[in-house]
C-alpha cells in the first residue's frame, strides 16, 4: 500500500524531499527534461530502495533508481515531452503522462529503447474499452497480457519462442513490469486500496511476449487488426483466467480445435452493455499444434471458422461464448517445441487493444 | 539486495502525486443509526446481488427503522454507476450500501 494513502505507512525517516520543479514550483518543460515529479535525495541505493518500498512504490522486487538523467534518456528514446498525455482513468481522476511511464519503466529495469513499446502498452491499456477501472480493481485479480508484433521484437530481443511466458528475458520481463508499475503507482491500483483482488496473480508481475512471426506462415496478429506488417505494435489483453489446452493425441486441425472447444465451452465468455460485442479470447498456439494446422493449410481464419459456429449453442453444463463474432477470437503463434499445447486466455471485462509502436521521434 | 553507489542519489516520485483534496465534496460521517434514513442499495448486476440487497434491507428493517430504499442496478457490471444513478443516490438516499454478486 502506498505510504501517503494508507495511515501507518510513511516515508523512511531521514528522507530528504527536494523542491519540485514546474507546476507548484516546477520549472517549465524544456525538451525532455523531467518537470513534474517530486525529487527525493538518498545517501545511497539501499536507502532509496528501502524508502520506495516503504512508500509502496514497488511491486515488492528491487527497482532501478529513477534518476532524472535516466528518465530523460527514456523520454528522449520515445521522442516524447514529459507532459505528453498517454491516457487517463476518469473514475480515479488520474491522467498518465509520458513522464510517469518513463519513471516506472526505469524502475522496472527497461532499457531506453524499450520505451516506445512501454508507451504503446500504456496507451492501449488506457483505452476506454480496455477498462483499467475494472480490470485493475477487480476481485478476480485480472492480469494484463502484452503481445508484441513487428520489427521491434527483433530490435529489442523480445522472446517469442521457448519459455516466452517465463522469466529470463529482459524485454519480456521489464516491459510487462513497467505497465504494471504504472498501473500501481499512477493508476492507484494498490492492493487493499483500489486493487481489491482476493488472491491476485503472479501474472501481475509481468506477462509479455512476442508473436513468433518468423516461425509461422500465419498473418500476424497486428496485421489482422489493421496495421501494416512492417509496423510494430503492442496488443494489451486483460485476462481473468487461462487454460493451457494440452493435447498430445490429436493429429488433425479439427481434432485440435475440438480440444480447444472443450475448454472454451467449459469456461465461456461473459460480457455486459458497456463492452458490447468487443471482447476477445486469445489463443496462443504452440508449434506442436501449429504444425497440424499449417500442414493442412489452415489459416487463422480457418481456425476461427471452425470454432465459432460450434461455440454458439452451449449444451448442458456448458457456458456461452459472448463475442461479437469470430474476429473476437485472437490467435497468436508463440512458444517452443515439445509440449503440444495452446494457451487460451479468457478476457476480464475489457477489449484487447492494439496500439502501434511509434519508434519515430516526434520532437 | 545490496548496491553500492557513491554519494547522494536523487530518485523521482513514480506516482501521480497525492490525492488532491476537493472542496466541492467531502465524506459524510457514518450515521450513528439507520433510523429515519433512506437506504441507497447499489447492485452491480452480477449473480444474485439484487435479491441479496432486498433481503439485507428487510433484515435492517427488523433492527432499525429506515424510511425507504432507493434501488440502483448498474447498467454494466464493469463500470461505475451512470451520472443519473449518482444523481438519484445523492438526492434521494441518505446512506448507501453497495452489493457484489459474483
Amino acid at each position: 500500500m502506498r505510504g501517503d494513502l494508507v495511515p501507518g505507512l510513511a516515508p523512511t525517516a531521514g528522507t530528504r524531499s527536494l523542491p519540485m520543479r514546474g507546476v507548484r514550483g516546477r520549472l517549465p518543460a524544456q525538451g525532455f527534461a523531467v518537470t513534474n515529479a517530486e525529487r527525493h535525495e538518498y545517501t545511497d541505493y539501499d536507502a532509496l530502495h528501502e524508502d520506495y518500498e516503504k512508500r509502496g512504490w514497488t511491486d515488492g522486487l528491487p527497482v532501478v533508481p529513477p534518476t532524472p538523467d535516466k528518465v530523460e534518456r527514456f523520454l528522449e528514446a520515445a521522442g516524447l515531452a514529459p507532459d505528453e498525455v498517454l491516457g487517463s482513468v476518469p473514475t480515479r481522476e488520474v491522467v498518465v503522462t509520458a513522464e510517469h511511464a518513463a519513471i516506472n519503466a526505469v524502475m522496472a529495469g527497461c532499457r531506453p529503447e524499450y520505451m516506445p513499446v512501454v508507451v504503446a502498452a500504456v496507451r492501449a491499456h488506457l483505452h476506454e474499452k480496455a477498462n483499467c477501472h475494472s480490470t485493475t480493481g477487480t476481485l478476480s485479480g485480472a492480469s494484463q497480457v502484452l503481445i508484441i508484433n513487428g520489427p521491434v521484437r527483433k530490435a529489442i530481443d523480445v522472446n517469442c519462442e521457448g519459455a516466452c511466458f517465463g522469466p529470463g528475458f529482459r524485454a519480456n520481463a521489464t516491459i510487462g513490469r513497467a505497465l504494471r508499475l504504472v498501473v500501481r503507482n499512477v493508476c492507484r491500483a494498490i492492493p487493499g486500496f483500489l486493487d481489491r483482488a482476493s488472491f491476485s496473480s503472479p501474472l501481475r508481475y509481468s506477462f509479455c511476449f512476442g508473436e513468433d512471426e518468423e516461425g509461422s506462415d500465419w498473418t500476424p496478429l497486428h496485421v489482422e487488426r489493421g496495421l501494416a506488417a512492417d509496423q510494430s505494435a503492442v496488443t494489451v489483453h486483460s485476462t481473468m483466467t487461462f487454460t493451457p489446452a494440452v493435447d498430445f493425441t490429436s493429429r488433425t486441425p479439427e481434432d485440435v480445435c475440438e480440444t480447444l472447444l472443450t475448454h472454451l465451452r467449459r469456461q465461456g465468455v461473459f460480457t455486459d452493455r458497456f463492452l458490447g460485442d468487443g471482447q476477445n479470447v486469445l489463443f496462443v498456439v504452440g508449434p506442436e499444434h501449429r504444425r497440424y494446422f499449417t500442414e493442412a493449410g489452415w489459416s487463422k481464419d480457418d481456425i476461427r471458422g471452425y470454432l465459432w459456429p460450434r461455440c454458439q449453442k452451449p449444451g448442458k453444463g456448458e457456458r456461452p461464448v459472448m463475442l461479437g463474432g469470430p474476429e473476437g477470437m485472437l490467435i497468436a503463434a508463440a512458444g517452443g517445441p515439445g509440449m503440444a499445447e495452446t494457451w487460451i486466455l479468457f478476457p476480464h471485462l475489457a477489449w484487447a487493444i492494439t496500439e502501434p509502436v511509434d519508434t519515430l521521434r516526434r520532437s | 539486495m545490496t548496491t553500492t553507489t557513491n554519494g547522494p542519489i536523487v530518485g523521482l516520485d513514480p506516482t501521480s502525486g497525492p490525492l488532491e483534496r476537493r472542496d466541492d465534496r467531502e465524506l459524510k460521517p457514518r450515521p450513528q443509526s439507520l433510523d429515519g434514513q433512506v437506504l441507497g442499495l447499489v447492485a452491480n448486476g452480477l449473480g444474485r446481488g439484487e435479491p441479496f440487497l432486498d433481503a439485507l434491507y428487510e433484515e435492517i428493517a427488523t433492527l432499525s427503522h429506515p424510511t425507504g430504499a432507493v434501488r440502483v442496478l448498474k447498467s454494466s457490471v464493469s463500470v461505475a454507476p451512470e451520472p443519473a444513478d449518482w444523481a438519484r443516490l445523492s438526492s434521494e438516499a441518505s446512506v448507501a450500501i453497495t452489493g457484489f454478486g459474483g
